[in-house]
């Protein structure tokens, strides 16, 4: 899983707006360009990107591990053609070159996971989104952060009693049931406790954010990320 | 530390419940991601996100269930690990399952409105079974369109081969969902909150 590890690279000391918009940008650039000369270019940049947080390569793939098999199966798939049936292995080129591009997407976006902490990301989604929206979806991102371990746990209790009542015996719609019914049961005794907690401590539409600032070495990162956004239209 | 001086602008009653009841239901979205049952025609095991996007439309409505299945995805670009097989950060946002992910908060809007109307909301428990299986069934097509589409654009394959790969293994899976669903909706235990 590819969570926060505390460092001091330059990706560490970037401001999370910063990282953020330069990620989307990557990503925007690699699906203008998704031509060799262009994904060889984009690789290096991925290479940099990588080394700036000091994130390993191998790592980042591994928390993406779900992702990988959909990603070389279907320019496999492309190579089948149905009528004529046959293989046709020029038709795989230019979804292999896609499925490499989602993988430098991944390997650049686990650089940000790497490399920020929760309440920096909560701080940036609060200045990003304007008005309520912004207010809403920053909280809302610090309590999934808090309530989703929770959660998951009462899950697993709740698989574990089952199957231990020789529950995974019976049909997939039940097992589906069980648990499901048992998380909105939990879902909802929490939210309560969590609104009279909020009420309690007077949750407000404007509370005091952490300090995010942009340094000096943003800017240059920025423009950076600008570049690469304008590459899109050449 | 700037400190924010201005008077202290409270969040009303209802939004608060309603706030914590959205966050909520993306953690358990989330944490359905992670439950998952072998697929016995697919290596990649069946989860249950598309359960949490249900039963967030079916639960809280369709502008709360929306905004909750909302907040889930930008948790997710967040860096929760939230999203299929403990996935996170834009990058799946962005990957061949971005169309599948953008379209969860439209379904569950959809699946609220299907359910409650566009007014108030109602005892989902009392609402008819069609309305329940048909706000179900369009929110599952919404989802398989958009994914279909999304994973044929990000990976340039053909629309029958994205289907083939991305959807044709889970289709089937979506109709268990949906009759737990109905299960959950109708069971007791769920109805007493």
């Amino acid at each position: 899983m590819l969570t926060y590890r505390p460092g001091d690279s330059l990706a560490h000391r970037l401001d999370p707006r910063t990282k953020l918009l330069v990620q989307a940008a990557f990503a925007v650039a690699a699906f203008a360009h998704t031509t060799p000369r262009g994904l060889a270019v984009f690789t290096v940049l991925t290479a940099g990107f990588l080394a700036a947080g000091r994130v390993s390569p191998v790592d980042s793939l591994r928390g993406f591990a779900p992702a990988l098999p959909f990603v070389v199966l279907a320019p496999l798939v492309s190579v089948v053609t149905v009528s004529p049936p046959g293989v046709d292995l020029g038709a795989a080129v230019d979804p292999a070159l896609a499925s490499y591009r989602v993988l430098l997407v991944l390997l650049v976006s686990a650089v940000y996971l790497r490399t920020t902490p929760v309440r920096d990301s909560r701080a940036a989604v609060e200045r990003l989104v304007p008005g309520k929206a912004g207010r809403f979806f920053g909280v809302g991102v610090a309590l999934v952060f808090r309530f989703f371990p929770v959660l998951l746990a009462d899950l697993r209790r709740v698989r574990e009693a089952s199957a231990a009542r020789l529950g995974d015996q019976r049909s997939l719609r039940d097992r589906i049931r069980i648990v499901g019914t048992a998380g909105v049961r939990r879902a909802f005794a929490r939210s309560d406790r969590l609104a009279l907690a909020l009420r309690a401590r007077c949750f407000a539409w404007n509370p005091t954010l952490p300090d995010l600032r942009f340094s000096r070495r943003d800017y240059p990162v920025l423009a950076f990320g600008l570049l690469l956004v304008a590459s899109v239209f050449v | 530390m700037a400190t924010n001086t201005d008077s202290v602008e409270l969040v009303g009653d209802a939004v608060v419940g309603n706030v914590a009841r959205a966050a909520l239901f993306a953690a358990l979205t989330g944490a359905f991601a992670f439950v998952s049952f072998p697929n016995p025609i697919s290596p990649v095991p069946v989860s249950l996100q598309v359960l949490g996007v249900f039963l967030a439309g079916i639960f809280l409505g369709p502008v709360w269930g929306g905004a909750s299945i909302a907040l889930y995805l930008v948790a997710g670009a967040a860096g929760a690990p939230i999203f299929a097989g403990g996935q996170a950060g834009l990058g799946p946002l962005f990957g061949y399952t971005g169309g599948f992910l953008w379209s969860y908060p439209v379904a569950a809007a959809l699946v609220g409105v299907a359910v409650h109307g566009t007014s108030e909301l109602r005892d989902p428990a009392e609402v008819g079974l069609g309305r329940l299986v048909g706000g179900m069934v369009l929110g599952t097509v919404v989802i398989y369109t958009l994914g279909t589409l999304g994973f044929s654009i990000v990976q340039d394959v053909g629309l029958v081969e994205a289907f083939v790969v991305s959807a044709l293994a889970f289709v089937p899976f979506e109709a268990v969902k949906i009759a737990a669903a109905v299960g959950v909706v109708r069971s007791d235990a769920a109805a007493a909150e």
